[in-house]
């Protein structure tokens, strides 16, 4: 069989365009989980996020105003989960699962009037030099803003938590809340920062899929891919260049599977499907094996609420 | 300049207890200070008080005439008081120089320059760019004096700062302490160890139960009259009978090894010892040389090698700890909520959980409720456990009383063998007394003990043979009056 070089280009951009909402909405989720909380809501943020973009854009016709709206959407529902769990301390497990349930249940009440509505070209960038590199710039080349932002930013998140103060706050929150309030750190208000700017990111990665990966609202339409940035953050073991790795195999497998399906490859259906969540997860973990790496990099205090008394 | 100190009139009630009770004291710079009590006394509210943590209900502080307003610890870190807590304000997957950049506004290469000038003035030599946890207690402890030293403490305080330092890094800590002291800084020393008071200190402050019950200078007391003082009655001085030299081995280790995955764990490596009957065999060494996996594998948590461990002539390597229970021995672990009592548990139900054969507490797999408490009570009567209500949660036991119910709970089946693990650890002077007698009245009964504390002092008072655990590695082993606390402090570090 000869596969044309055109088609390869064209697998790894869609490959690289289903790696853009893991990747947002996991990075998100990395700074949220370096600062101690664990916001098991991810797919509830994005559906809201989802929902909210393509709200915004059917009714305001603008497509920056959607994107930030998507933003703000995703700050505002973690704004729940952060006063819930950081001022009347509740549990993260707990609160961040109701989360979820209720982003679904208000994004499909919210959308039953959009549905069917056709979605709105999204602008990309650097069309002109589609044809300047034969393979290569047809997949660096023309596609949204918010994609090329996607993969900036893991390294961004890996400089900002590596070499920024802020950073390092973050990371001294996550490791021991006790000793940076000793320390005479705003526990409370590192914690609410790093939930909303999850939420923020989840929102924009609800965002891309109404709005640019498949312009249209359907009920649903994450379809699990919150839980699946919820397990690259864990299996990442809290560092976004894996992350990056880590959101490429499962967007490439999950793409690929589709084209073995269509072409017939006989192997069952089902274990196609859930050969990208199977593999992910290996090579995570095979590339994360060291322990001592793992101690330093895991939030100590994960999931731990943490109230001060005087 | 010379620093003054004013805590004028301090009151913080907690429901149910009063913390401090209107507690007046001056400090002046030049001196070193000591503030001594029993745990509850009230001292460590107030030096948290003094250092922003708590906010008192009453009751002003003064710093060289200003009153200051100590709401967070940030205000006292402005108003130049340091402070170092018993329990390190670390975080420990950050580097040791991540730790002190973080609450510094100097950029990273003239805080770096800074650091290092402390270190060479003060002799430390610290990695500045490994993880805090890989770092010995003495070192962690460093750090802290070096976060506190980067902002030229006026004053500095130190709470119960040697209870996880070897007798070298106690000295060692004793000089810089003093070195700052002569530079001006004003040192306040809280402790309820007497031996270090007499040591360092100028003048001391005793508190019992919130009151502030004496000031005095150190060169008018005596460790006996700063115990009266500290307990509030006069304290027996309790001494171990010379021992028996009895023959009769119960408990023979061979080739003992263990070889963690973890590698925050200690391997142990060839462990060879045996206790006779009626002995008590003291294991010293500074906390993390494989103390708590010795005595993992000892209680059974840690399986071993069948023939690795020989007890009353049966090879029990490969038994768990209650099957080893069966055989008449019985566990006192170091920490006493996390692995000895369930803390939201009453504590019945904790008697309940050493649940050895004999005991009857469960009949067809349902609980037998009142054997258990009638078991209950015994224990709490016989071992003086001050409470009368057997359904108390674990957890309002005092660290005294719940580590009395601990070791009457193990020692009620009458077991051969007790292995310890720090039995005092934390505990008051009267608690710590009332463990190390018991301790020897079993030595006494002819049944042995395994002692491993990180308290040379306990190890002297209550061992008949002593040896010292380093990286895993056990020394020879020694007749106690045969060792000084300086000659295990060199096997503890890790010397000749």
């Amino acid at each position: 069989m000869i596969i044309d070089i055109h088609f390869i280009g064209l697998i790894i951009t869609s490959i690289m365009a289903s790696a853009v909402p893991l990747i947002l909405a996991s990075c998100g989720e990395l700074i949220t989980e370096r600062s101690g909380v664990l916001n098991l809501g991810v797919e509830g943020m994005m559906i809201i996020g989802a929902i909210s973009g393509f709200a915004f854009m059917t009714v305001t016709g603008s497509l920056f105003i959607a994107v930030i709206g998507a933003m703000l959407a995703g700050v505002l529902i973690s704004t729940i989960f952060a006063f819930l769990t950081q001022t009347l301390i509740t549990n993260h497990v707990a609160t961040g699962l109701a989360l979820t349930i209720f982003g679904i249940g208000i994004s499909a009440m919210i959308g039953k009037n959009f549905v069917g509505i056709p979605g709105k070209e999204f602008p990309v960038l650097f069309e002109s030099l589609k044809d300047t590199i034969p393979f290569l710039s047809p997949i660096l080349f023309g596609h949204s803003i918010v994609f090329y932002f996607a993969f900036a930013l893991p390294f961004f998140t890996n400089y900002f938590l590596k070499k920024t103060k802020i950073g390092l706050i973050v990371r001294a929150v996550g490791d021991s809340p006790e000793s940076a309030s000793n320390q005479g750190i705003n526990v409370k208000l590192v914690r609410y920062s790093c939930i909303l700017y999850g939420g923020a990111m989840c929102g924009l990665a609800g965002a891309y899929l109404s709005m640019i990966y498949t312009p249209q609202w359907i009920e649903n339409m994450t379809g699990g891919r919150g839980w699946i940035a919820l397990a690259l953050v864990v299996f990442s073991t809290w560092n976004p260049i894996k992350i990056l790795i880590g959101a490429m195999i499962f967007g490439g497998l999950t793409i690929i599977q589709f084209h073995m399906q269509a072409m017939g490859v006989r192997v069952p259906v089902q274990f196609l499907t859930a050969l990208p969540y199977i593999v992910t997860i290996i090579v995570l973990v095979v590339i994360s094996r060291d322990s001592r790496k793992i101690r330093l990099s895991t939030p100590s205090s994960l999931g731990k609420s943490f109230y001060k008394d005087n | 300049m010379n620093t003054n100190l004013k805590i004028s009139n301090v009151t913080k009630i907690y429901p149910g207890c009063v913390a401090n009770d209107n507690v007046s004291l001056e400090f002046n710079s030049g001196k070193i200070y000591a503030l001594l009590g029993e745990n509850g006394a009230g001292k460590s509210t107030l030096v948290k008080i003094l250092s922003g943590v708590i906010i008192p209900d009453e009751g002003k502080i003064y710093l060289n005439e200003n009153n200051l307003k100590l709401n967070s610890p940030l205000d006292a870190k402005k108003n130049d008081i340091g402070m170092v807590f018993q329990h390190f304000n670390l975080f420990e997957t950050l580097s040791v120089f991540e730790n002190l950049i973080i609450d510094s506004d100097e950029q990273r290469k003239s805080l770096r320059e800074k650091i290092d000038s402390i270190m060479k003035k003060y002799n430390f030599s610290i990695d500045l760019d490994i993880p805090v946890l890989n770092l010995s207690a003495g070192q962690k402890q460093k750090v802290e004096i070096i976060r506190c030293l980067i902002r030229n403490p006026k004053v500095l305080i130190m709470d119960e700062p040697t209870s996880v330092l070897t007798e070298q890094e106690t000295s060692e800590l004793f000089l810089s302490l003093k070195k700052f002291s002569e530079e001006g800084i004003l040192i306040i020393y809280i402790t309820h160890k007497l031996k270090e008071v007499m040591q360092l200190c100028d003048e001391v402050a005793v508190m019992r139960r919130g009151k502030l019950v004496s000031v005095s200078q150190i060169k008018n007391e005596n460790i006996e009259s700063l115990a009266n003082k500290m307990v509030g009655q006069n304290l027996k001085t309790i001494k171990k009978r010379k021992a028996k030299t009895s023959s009769d081995q119960l408990i023979n280790i061979t080739n003992l090894n263990f070889i963690s995955e973890d590698p925050f764990e200690t391997n142990l490596n060839n462990i060879n010892f045996s206790v006779n009957r009626g002995e008590c065999l003291g294991i010293a060494g500074i906390s993390g040389n494989g103390q708590s996996e010795l005595f993992q594998v000892l209680s059974g948590e840690i399986l071993s090698d069948k023939n690795s461990i020989e007890y009353n002539k049966n090879y029990i390597g490969d038994l768990n700890p209650q099957e080893r229970r069966e055989y008449l021995m019985a566990f006192s672990p170091e920490d006493r909520l996390e692995q000895a009592a369930i803390p939201q548990m009453a504590i019945f139900e904790n008697v309940a959980l050493n649940n050895f054969k004999s005991s009857n507490f469960f009949n067809n797999g349902l609980i037998n409720e009142n054997k258990i408490k009638e078991h209950s009570k015994k224990i709490i009567s016989d071992f003086n456990v001050n409470t009368d209500n057997i359904e108390l949660k674990s957890q309002f036991l005092s660290g005294g009383n719940l580590q009395k119910l601990i070791i009457g709970r193990e020692l009620i089946t009458a077991p051969d063998l007790l292995i310890c693990f720090n039995p005092t650890w934390g505990l008051d002077v009267g608690a710590i007394n009332y463990i190390h007698e018991t301790l020897i009245k079993i030595n006494e009964q002819n049944k042995s003990i395994i002692l491993i504390s990180t308290d040379t002092d306990e190890l002297l008072k209550l061992s008949d043979k002593i040896s010292v655990i380093h990286k895993g590695k056990l020394s020879n082993i020694m007749n106690a009056d045969e060792v000084t606390s300086e000659k295990l402090g060199i096997l503890m570090g890790g010397g000749n």
